[in-house]
């Protein structure tokens, strides 16, 4: 009884009233049409990376220079608070729409899953020579600045992320007694050796220009100069493989602008990378890592605790096969062999706490919609 | 009456491609007792690696020639009986016309004389050959994308050139040379050859190289100004066998498997020759395939059908595994090439929709419709059947290529149509079977025209699982948009002919409804398996990839329609609107994302077919126009609002 009356206490709301309007439904669905469409022809020209940015991972975006339209994320979040607000007052909860309602509740998990996929997926890959080691992984588009100093084989590293980073900004490494302030900070930029010169820099480079963002994200290099408090200014460039070594307080430094490092709480061994072909063709049957999974138990210090090296498991990592531990999940993604002929196998690393989310949400909808599709069956059988 | 009809023609239309078709013949058998089959059909029975698969020879010689020429036959020629002539005796195929060349300019550049079957001899083309190497060289330099036709088709009839003339020494060594000749008698004797005989050929030497070394020791002993005759003989037959063995390297036909247990490498009989002659059972093979030839030119059947035979045992016995199991369906493959079953059930389904077309001029149309359905059904079965072959052959899930794809969508709209008319009973099934099926089989014909359509998975596809339910779902999600979109076709005529049929037109459009829902839920179904596994193999479950927009712009088609039709912004004719136009989002999901060349699922990839698409949707925007004035001309709506 008193759930009727707040029934039709909200249908009567105007709010609620419009924002579950089916033209509001229609119009967001072909809105996404629209999108989706536009999306995919534009990867021909900018690329997966920058198409997602634009079409499908903004609120809004311009075309033609100047005109506005609806990005993805805003549609998405209009067509969330539109289906909340057609269950509140729309929906018709009876045993014969059973499956409408399943259908959109498994759709409301499917907002539900791609909020959190989205703000809490961190992607990033871990590239091994054979018999090689690591419990660090980096990412494919974040940077940062990293300062250490080496003690003993142990590295201590303190790091700033560079998104957002402006001019006049401080980094503080307290710890080490010293500061950072950023002079530029280029997301996208191009390294010349050439210039006055009085800069450290690794590698001799002199000067830095803004470039053009690259299609292929993996092509963009941030750079910095920055001016280290007591030791003068310095240059860092993405591209550098070398870091920059300062002395100070008669202890050595090194000064890093690089790709995002994630610790993961298990060290990996790559003991052996295959890939086997189809035979006398150029088609790869599959590829596979073999790799030691070593978890930590005490003997040995890491970023996230101590580890052990021995009692490791072997896992074979291929196509289709992951290594998933807790939250995290580690895939093939390609491989590469140098010019001495030695194999590195490149993982993918997600870290992904939602990643049940969706499965459960196409569970939820795919049930609705089969019910839904025989109780339409059912209900034209009664009806003859 | 009707129901005796039905089982006439299902038994009439079933036997008819039955007769066609040859018998099988399992390999296997025992080889003290030969079958009486013809020579050229156990030769097409030899298994043979290419492509990455163990297939038999006959597949092997229709996809070469199909390369070469466009077509599986010669002049009423089976591709392997002209395979056959290719390599046991090659100068009998010089003046054959299976050079296919589709751009006039091309053949003109050639300096040959454009033909208007555009199809030329190796005699022809061998005049111009050093133009053909140095324009196909020159056109390989200009990246793929930039390439013109002229050009592309150079490179094509240049690789086929070489292709073809590869083939034509495979089987050298088991014929006499003149490089082998022996004029020697001492030599003759002293390696054990037939003392009658003065030329013999590569296999006759390289079988003897013990003794032809044993012979050739004093060569070292002495300056080669110093030999004699004999000795110089000696010298230039060893010479000539070394040249043999390196001018013969790598040549196609791999027939024999090599002989270490973990090698997955099958040889050519030149190569085995190089590289495992040591083996005691290549030598044996290799024995054999010389008996081949020789019984061949002899014209002695029995002894090339017993040499086969003993070759085919010989490999059985030697592979293991995955080969064995390939090797084991070879009689189903024979089968399968030799039946064209999907030939016959497009010929069906156009027999049934030429019923259809008829009934509108007969008296007595209620007959013909159980006539029309029985046709359906037989073709559907040969359909069945050949997609089962299929899987039995290649071990996995139906559908994994572009080509695959059209023959498991053009099944399940068939299987649709029919359900369709079980329950309708008005020709709108017996109509959409019979224009899914051969439409799609057609277009699935062109594809085969690329060359075999069994073929190994890249490695991400190797999930028999995954191939399974995600690639199934997703194109029988195809399948049910389609016919949504056919009978969406079929309201819309029957809107401009039929206005006032109220139960007809109601009728149609519950079944156009009942087509989208089920488009909707295997479209659904098999994104989000898609996305689960893409979750398990990419580490994400959505990408944003072109494919998978495709498969997401059907659902929101869908679910346009749904919804426009619940709030009543579209009625019946606004739905079939809706639903013809859904074919052009399948089209682009299935095929038209391909063109992009972008994007994850480049094992998709294909080119060539943008004009037709754009075609067919220009095609579909005209019928449209026309359709729903003159449908609104007889007061039927597009919307009920």
């Amino acid at each position: 009884m008193m759930m009727t009356t707040i029934h039709k206490r909200l249908q009567r709301n105007p709010a609620i009233k419009f924002c579950a309007s089916l033209k509001i439904t229609l119009t967001c669905l072909t809105l996404l049409f629209i999108l989706t469409f536009w999306g995919t022809i534009d990867q021909v020209y900018n690329g997966l990376y920058l198409s997602q940015e634009r079409f499908f991972h903004s609120f809004f975006f311009t075309f033609a220079g100047f005109i506005p339209f609806p990005g993805t994320q805003l549609v998405l979040w209009v067509l969330f608070i539109n289906l909340i607000c057609v269950a509140l007052v729309r929906f018709v909860y009876a045993w014969d729409h059973l499956g409408i309602t399943i259908i959109h509740a498994g759709l409301l998990l499917f907002f539900v899953a791609a909020y959190i996929t989205f703000h809490n997926t961190k992607e990033s890959q871990l590239t091994l020579m054979e018999k090689e080691g690591s419990n660090v992984s980096s990412a494919y588009h974040d940077w940062e600045v990293a300062l250490w100093k080496e003690d003993g084989g142990v590295k201590d590293v303190y790091a700033y992320d560079t998104r957002g980073l402006r001019s006049g900004e401080k980094l503080d490494f307290s710890d080490y007694d010293l500061e950072l302030t950023v002079n530029h900070y280029y997301p996208h930029s191009e390294a010349y050796s050439g210039g006055t010169g009085g800069i450290l820099n690794a590698s001799g480079i002199q000067a830095l220009q803004p470039a053009p963002r690259q299609q292929a994200p993996e092509k963009n290099f941030p750079g910095l100069v920055a001016t280290l408090a007591g030791l003068g200014p310095v240059l860092l460039y993405g591209g550098e493989d070398k870091p920059l070594k300062i002395t100070h307080q008669s202890q050595d430094y090194f000064l890093q602008l690089r790709r995002k490092h994630s610790p993961m709480p298990f060290l990996l061994r790559l003991k052996d990378f295959k890939v086997e072909w189809h035979p006398h063709t150029q088609v790869a049957r599959s590829y596979q890592s073999l790799v030691d999974v070593i978890v930590p138990d005490g003997s040995l210090q890491g970023p996230l605790g101590p580890f052990r090296l021995s009692g490791s498991r072997e896992v074979l990592i291929s196509m289709n096969k992951p290594l998933r531990y807790k939250d995290f999940t580690l895939y093939q993604a390609s491989y590469a062999i140098d010019q001495w002929g030695r194999e590195s196998s490149t993982l993918a690393v997600v870290k992904n706490s939602g990643r049940l989310l969706p499965y459960l949400a196409s569970f939820t909808t795919v049930i609705g919609l089969v019910l839904h599709f025989l109780l339409m069956v059912f209900k034209a059988k009664l009806k003859h | 009456m009707r129901k005796k009809m039905i089982i006439v023609v299902c038994l009439l239309t079933l036997g008819c491609p039955l007769c066609f078709a040859k018998p099988i013949c399992p390999l296997g058998g025992p080889v003290t007792q030969p079958r009486k089959v013809s020579s050229l059909d156990q030769f097409g029975a030899i298994a043979i690696l290419s492509d990455g698969r163990v297939k038999p020879v006959d597949t092997y010689a229709r996809t070469l020639l199909l390369q070469l020429s466009g077509k599986t036959s010669l002049n009423k020629e089976s591709a392997v009986a002209w395979l056959a002539r290719l390599l046991f005796a090659p100068a009998t195929t010089f003046n054959d016309k299976v050079f296919i060349i589709n751009n006039p300019e091309t053949a003109f550049a050639l300096g040959v004389t454009p033909d208007p079957k555009r199809r030329y001899s190796f005699t022809q083309l061998r005049t111009g050959f050093a133009k053909l190497a140095e324009l196909a060289r020159l056109a390989d330099k200009i990246d793929a994308k930039k390439r013109s036709a002229v050009e592309e088709e150079v490179i094509r009839v240049y690789h086929n050139c070489l292709l073809y003339d590869r083939h034509t020494r495979v089987f050298y060594f088991a014929l006499p040379s003149a490089e082998f000749q022996i004029a020697d008698t001492d030599i003759v004797k002293a390696l054990d050859l037939p003392p009658q005989q003065t030329l013999f050929s590569f296999y006759d030497l390289a079988s003897r190289a013990d003794l032809l070394r044993q012979q050739t020791k004093s060569l070292e002993l002495n300056r080669p100004e110093d030999w004699s005759f004999k000795e110089k003989e000696l010298f230039r037959l060893m010479n000539n066998l070394y040249h043999w063995s390196i001018s013969y390297r790598d040549l196609p036909f791999q027939i024999i498997p090599a002989p270490l247990a973990f090698s997955e490498q099958w040889l050519s009989p030149m190569d085995a020759i190089s590289r495992a002659f040591a083996d005691p059972q290549v030598r044996e093979e290799i024995a054999l395939v010389r008996t081949m030839v020789v019984s061949y030119w002899n014209g002695e059947e029995m002894l090339f059908d017993f040499a086969i035979r003993s070759f085919s045992n010989s490999i059985i016995n030697r592979v293991a595994g995955a080969m064995r199991r390939n090797i084991s369906t070879i009689p189903f493959e024979l089968f399968y090439n030799q039946a064209n079953l999907f030939g016959w059930a497009r010929v069906l389904y156009a027999m049934a929709l030429g019923i259809f077309l008829f009934s509108f001029l007969a008296a007595r149309q209620k007959r013909l419709r159980p006539v029309a359905l029985a046709l359906i059904v037989a073709g559907l079965f040969y359909h069945v059947v050949a997609i089962a072959l299929r899987i039995i052959i290649m071990g996995r899930p139906p559908v994994s290529n572009l080509y695959e794809t059209f023959i498991f969508v053009g099944m399940v709209t068939v299987l649709a149509g029919i359900t369709i008319e079980l329950v309708n009973r008005r020709w709108v099934g017996i109509s959409v079977a019979g224009v899914c099926g051969f439409v799609f089989l057609t277009i699935a014909g062109k594809f085969a025209a690329e060359g075999d359509t069994l073929r190994m998975l890249v490695a991400v596809l190797n999930s028999n699982f995954w191939l399974g339910t995600h690639v199934l779902s997703i194109t029988a999600g195809y399948s049910g948009v389609c016919v949504a979109g056919l009978v969406g076709h079929l309201y819309i005529l029957q809107c401009i002919r039929y206005p006032k049929d109220k139960i007809a037109l109601k009728s149609t459009y519950h079944n156009m409804i009942g087509a989208l829902g089920f488009g909707l839920i295997m479209s659904f179904l098999g994104t989000t398996l898609g996305g689960i596994w893409a979750d398990q193999s990419w580490g994400r479950f959505w990408g944003w990839d072109p494919k998978e927009n495709g498969a997401l712009l059907i659902i929101l088609w869908c679910a346009i329609i749904f919804h426009a039709r619940i709030g009543r912004f579209i009625g019946p004719l606004g739905v079939a609107v809706g639903s013809v136009l859904g074919i052009v989002v399948v089209m682009w999901a299935w095929f038209g994302v391909n063109l992009l060349s972008v994007g994850l699922h480049s094992y998709g990839f294909t080119s060539g077919v943008a004009t037709g698409l754009m075609m067919y949707v220009a095609g579909e925007v005209l019928f449209l126009t026309i359709g729903v004035s003159i449908a609104r001309r007889n007061n039927i709506k597009l919307s009920q609002s």
